[in-house]
């Protein structure tokens, strides 16, 4: 009887660790998230239904690189990861689909280098309004940016 | 006294140079005048030379592009407003859209008025824009439509001026430092 007691008190045991590590696991999901610090971020827009351009910074300060894999907002019907290039006096630009952000690195969206683009907004949008974008990761991290509308004539 | 005449005689030569040429591309002997015959933001036929009489300069894109064009417009807008107030409103930007499908006149003036009065758009049929592109050597391309029929255009990235005669100037490319693109504009405006 008290080697039953004793097997079911490690059963007991093994458990409540099992669900600790759990609950660190989670915990450092979290702490994952904070470690990433987006500054500066703009969507410079123009009249009418043409595209716009997000521009920010993003500095990862945790031990892991990340993926930063696209952005969703509920003020566009669609958002892409796009990048801008230039050879032989010919301006390009393209999509792409992921970006690896290494420990302690800083990575930038830029004018005429990489950017969001913003297509068909879902309401008129003006110069000084905020919009709110999830910037999403390849491990299911979701981080929320408020972006402040400008104009390209700002940038 | 010899180290003194060469470093004058130097600075003279430097001063002679830079009153010559352009800091950005001088294209003076290898570009053609303005000319085309292309369509504006009201909807009406235009030609050239309702354009002459103001210094001008032109860019070829698309308003669909949300980087690079609204970017270099802002730039020639900035540098347009850094001239004094009366050589202001003597300089033209001729916006010409390479995507007549997506920028309709409407859509053209909704975009460059937000630019300034300066900015004009201008844009055409396939055979107007190609006889404008082909004259400058510059080159064009729709790349493939996706799922919602977006697609992307890769177009030039240079800006090319004019003189208020419509003679070419200089070509400003990506690379420029801003600082000569300011130095070149404000010296096309004060000429003559």
């Amino acid at each position: 009887m008290a080697y039953l007691m004793h097997k079911t008190m490690i059963k007991r045991t093994c458990r409540q660790l099992a669900f600790t590590t759990c609950a660190l696991l989670l915990t450092a999901g979290v702490a994952q998230a904070q470690s990433l610090d987006v500054t500066n971020a703009r969507l410079s827009l123009l009249p009418g239904n043409t595209p716009g351009a997000g521009y920010f910074e993003l500095h990862n300060s945790g031990d892991e690189s990340v993926t930063l894999v696209g952005a969703e907002s509920p003020a566009f019907e669609s958002v892409e990861m796009h990048i801008s290039s230039e050879h032989n006096g010919m301006a390009h630009m393209h999509a792409f689909e992921s970006l690896d952000i290494g420990p302690d690195e800083r990575i930038e969206f830029a004018p005429k280098g990489q950017h969001l683009m913003f297509m068909r907004r879902v309401a008129p949008l003006n110069e000084g309004d905020e919009v709110e974008v999830v910037l999403t990761f390849s491990d299911e991290q979701r981080l929320p940016v408020t972006f402040n509308v400008v104009s390209p004539t700002s940038l | 006294m010899y180290k003194v005449l060469l470093a004058t005689l130097t600075t003279l030569l430097l001063v002679g140079c830079s009153d010559q040429s352009w800091r950005t591309t001088d294209v003076a002997d290898i570009m053609p005048p303005l000319d085309f015959a292309l369509v504006d933001e009201n909807g009406d036929s235009v030609q050239a030379e309702e354009y002459l009489g103001k210094p001008t300069l032109v860019y070829f894109g698309y308003t669909y592009c949300p980087d690079v064009c609204p970017i270099t417009l802002a730039r020639l807008g900035d540098a347009i407003r850094k001239l004094d107030d009366e050589t202001r409103d003597e300089i033209q930007v001729l916006f010409i859209s390479v995507d007549p499908a997506r920028d309709t006149p409407e859509v053209l003036k909704r975009y460059t008025d937000a630019f300034g009065p300066e900015f004009v758009g201008l844009s055409g049929d396939k055979a107007a824009i190609d006889a404008v592109t082909n004259r400058y050597r510059v080159a064009y391309e729709y790349g493939e439509e996706n799922e919602n029929g977006d697609y992307l255009v890769t177009h030039s990235s240079a800006v090319f001026a004019f003189d208020r005669e419509g003679q070419a100037q200089f070509l400003v490319r990506d690379s420029h430092p801003v600082n000569d693109v300011e130095a070149d504009i404000k010296r096309l405006v004060a000429q003559g």
